[in-house]
């Protein structure tokens, strides 16, 4: 299979996650807390609903804030992460999540007019 | 079928007693042209028996007289009127409600041989009635029983409606509508619903101190002003929301220019007026307000002056600025929406601005706030406006809930254009460019001004400096007169030198269109990033760099505030589009209004 950075990666939100399983994805979400082995964290989506992200390797920063993941949803519906990015908040306008979950939802609702997954297939 | 009038009602009129629901003939009608006021209309009045000539309309029912509806000959019932007595004694009947039973052209003619009453002498009986009276009357069954009564007492008849004794007895309580300049005694009763600070004036003839308080009964609404003495005597004692007996003002035509009040008089308190507080006061109305939908706004002539009520959707932090003639006063917008789904921006002064309190999103209803066409439409409460936070009337309940219900999720379109209104939240009216040709937006009387998030494709660099008089407040165009001086044709002066204005020609595009903009020295400004004074050297000492300037200034999106207007020169109309301001875009702001829109056009 192709590497998650070469297919196009749907964004989707916490409720979304169990109709993804095995498919690639983006997920943007607020970090609540991060396991202390470092090898998890539980990020929260614009409807504050947790979602689970597990990495491969141990995360070697602090993490806090928006953070966008790029991965695999498991079987368990967790986020298996290949890479993530910190949203930084220093500087500008704070990402308002809850926007964003309104415009992710028109994505998913008008499919015909955000046609982002069509590529996928071939 | 002829009508029986009520015999015995002329005398009854002159005697000062009072007669319930006179059936009365009109003799005749006459127009007193009222100098500053509204014409007033005197009719002469018969019984069939006597007439009597000093009957006024009140002037909310002169369009009954203008509109010939009464007319000689006509017969009416009097439903509602008010005898007041002159001080030489004689009597003037007020009519404050009165309907036609018969048009002047169904009754022909006079209905018997009335004369005018004259205390003392009496004409034979009605109770036996004359031939005179008689040939008009076939007597059918029907009306016999209601003819049988012209005995009838009307000495002991009192009103339908029991009206309240006063206190002290001295004269009836009579509704604020039957106040006018010809009757000195009475007494109303009426509620205190707005009541102003003691202003003093000081000018060449002396000084003094006034006060002014709006007062309504049932019957209508009435502007009474205090002047010194009564200042002092009654300022402390009036509360506004209770309720007085108030006796012995004078009357003068109402000043249009400092009240909204509908009366066409007003009141000043003299000498002899006693004011009295009134316990039970139930029955009396609290406010009269007759509210306009905001949506109505914009039909409505300029400097109306209306009552408007609404949800207090934003506000806007007091601010101070100093009037024409030097005074300081506070001031504060608020915007109001109501079930029409329109915002209207109503200006709040003084007192009022400063303790109003927008929180919670309050009900506001003004009471005469006064409309203005600046920026298309707004209002601003005047000295003399009843501004109420979430008064206690059924309109403010049914708002209420409206807006919890489903007024709160509306964007609501404002009336009102706001003048910098780049970032300003759901005031602005967002248009995309393509609507510019699609709503044929400019073409109409005045100018139309909106808003719209679009990126400056291509900057006209040629001629978008010129040299300006250097006056403060005169931007001319100088012509240079090749001998260091410049010349303002407007200032009629020549200059040593002159300072760079800009403008310039921009043009913007979005999704769907682009569009030539102008803009001029602020927002020229904005979007080079370089005041035009530096930039008029840059161009003067390095080309290159001037160049720069206008390649860094592509493709930056902006919110623009832009009016357009259809221009015409040579025969040729065009849109001209000129930007009144720019801002940085707010991408939530942005965001959250593509969502909405969204949502909306996926709904129809």
């Amino acid at each position: 299979m192709a590497s998650v950075y070469e297919v196009p990666k749907t964004r989707i939100n916490t409720s979304m996650l169990a109709q993804y399983i095995n498919r690639p994805v983006c997920f943007v979400g607020r970090v609540q807390k991060v396991h202390p082995t470092g090898k998890s964290f539980t990020l929260l989506d614009g409807e504050g609903k947790p979602a689970s992200v597990e990495l491969s390797e141990p995360l070697d920063e602090e993490l806090s804030g928006i953070v966008e993941v790029i991965g695999m949803v498991s079987n368990k519906a967790t986020l298996m992460a290949t890479t993530y990015s910190i949203y930084r908040e220093d500087k500008g306008t704070l990402f308002d999540l809850e926007v964003y979950n309104e415009a992710l939802k028109v994505v998913h609702d008008f499919p015909q007019y955000y046609p982002f997954e069509l590529s996928a297939s071939g | 079928m002829t009508m029986k009038l009520t015999e015995g009602a002329i005398e009854a009129f002159t005697k000062g007693t009072e007669v319930s629901n006179p059936l009365l003939q009109v003799v005749n009608i006459r127009r007193i042209e009222g100098g500053a006021g509204p014409a007033r209309f005197r009719l002469m009045m018969s019984d069939g028996l006597y007439t009597m000539s000093s009957f006024m309309l009140s002037t909310q029912l002169n369009p009954m007289a203008e509109q010939n509806l009464l007319a000689p000959n006509c017969i009416c019932l009097l439903k509602k009127n008010v005898t007041n007595t002159l001080k030489d004694g004689r009597r003037v009947v007020i009519i404050l409600d009165v309907e036609v039973v018969k048009s002047a052209e169904e009754v022909g003619g006079k209905i018997g041989d009335p004369t005018p009453y004259v205390e003392g002498q009496t004409k034979p009986q009605p109770s036996a009635p004359t031939p005179a009276v008689q040939p008009l009357q076939p007597r059918s069954g029907h009306e016999a029983n209601t003819n049988r009564g012209p005995s009838r007492d009307f000495g002991k008849k009192s009103l339908p409606a029991p009206t309240p004794s006063t206190p002290g007895g001295s004269s009836k309580v009579v509704p604020i509508a039957s106040l006018n300049p010809y009757q000195s005694k009475w007494t109303i009763r009426a509620r205190v619903t707005n009541k102003s600070s003691i202003r003093t004036w000081s000018n060449s003839r002396g000084d003094g101190k006034l006060f002014s308080m709006e007062i309504v009964d049932e019957t209508g609404e009435i502007r009474v002003t205090a002047f010194n003495q009564e200042v002092d005597k009654f300022f402390t004692l009036i509360e506004p929301g209770k309720v007085y007996y108030i006796s012995k003002g004078s009357l003068k035509i109402a000043n249009k220019q400092y009240t909204s009040l509908k009366n066409d008089y007003e009141m000043t308190l003299n000498g002899e007026s006693t004011i009295i507080p009134c316990e039970d006061s139930q029955d009396v109305p609290m406010v009269q307000c007759d509210f306009v939908s905001i949506a109505d706004l914009e039909s409505r002539d300029k400097d109306a002056i209306i009552d408007v009520i609404g949800v207090c959707k934003s506000v806007d932090e007091v601010s101070r600025i100093t009037t024409k003639n030097n005074r300081e006063v506070s001031k504060r917008t608020v915007n109001l929406m109501d079930m029409s789904g329109k915002v209207v921006t109503v200006t709040l002064w003084g007192e009022e601005a400063e303790k109003f309190d927008g929180s919670g999103q309050p009900i506001l209803a003004i009471k005469g706030a006064r409309l203005s066409d600046f920026g298309g439409r707004s209002l601003s409460a005047l000295f003399s406006s009843t501004v109420m936070v979430n008064p206690d009337i059924p309109e403010a309940y049914k708002l209420r809930g409206w807006y919890d219900k489903e007024g709160h999720a509306l964007d609501g379109q404002s009336v009102t254009e706001m003048k910098a209104g780049g970032g300003g939240g759901g005031n602005t009216n967002w248009k995309t460019l393509t609507d510019i040709k699609n709503e044929h937006l400019g073409h109409g009387e005045k100018a139309d001004y909106f808003s719209c998030v679009a990126t400056v494709v291509y900057l006209r660099k040629e001629n978008c400096l010129y040299q300006a008089c250097p006056t403060q407040d005169c931007n001319k165009k100088v012509v240079d007169q090749h001998n260091g001086m410049f010349r303002c044709e407007k200032c009629d002066r020549e200059f040593p030198d002159f300072k760079y204005r800009l403008i310039l020609s921009v043009n913007i595009a979005d999704y769907g269109d682009n569009q030539w903009v102008t803009c001029f020295q602020e927002s020229a400004e904005s979007i080079l990033h370089h005041k035009a004074d530096s930039l008029g050297k840059l161009k003067e000492s390095n080309e290159t760099a001037f160049d720069e300037v206008f390649q860094q200034a592509n493709f930056n999106t902006y919110n623009f505030r832009i009016r357009v207007k259809l221009e015409t020169y040579n025969d040729e109309s065009r849109i001209k589009a000129t930007v009144m301001d720019l801002q940085p875009v707010d991408h939530k702001d942005y965001s959250r209004r593509l969502i909405a829109s969204i949502r909306k056009l996926a709904a129809q």
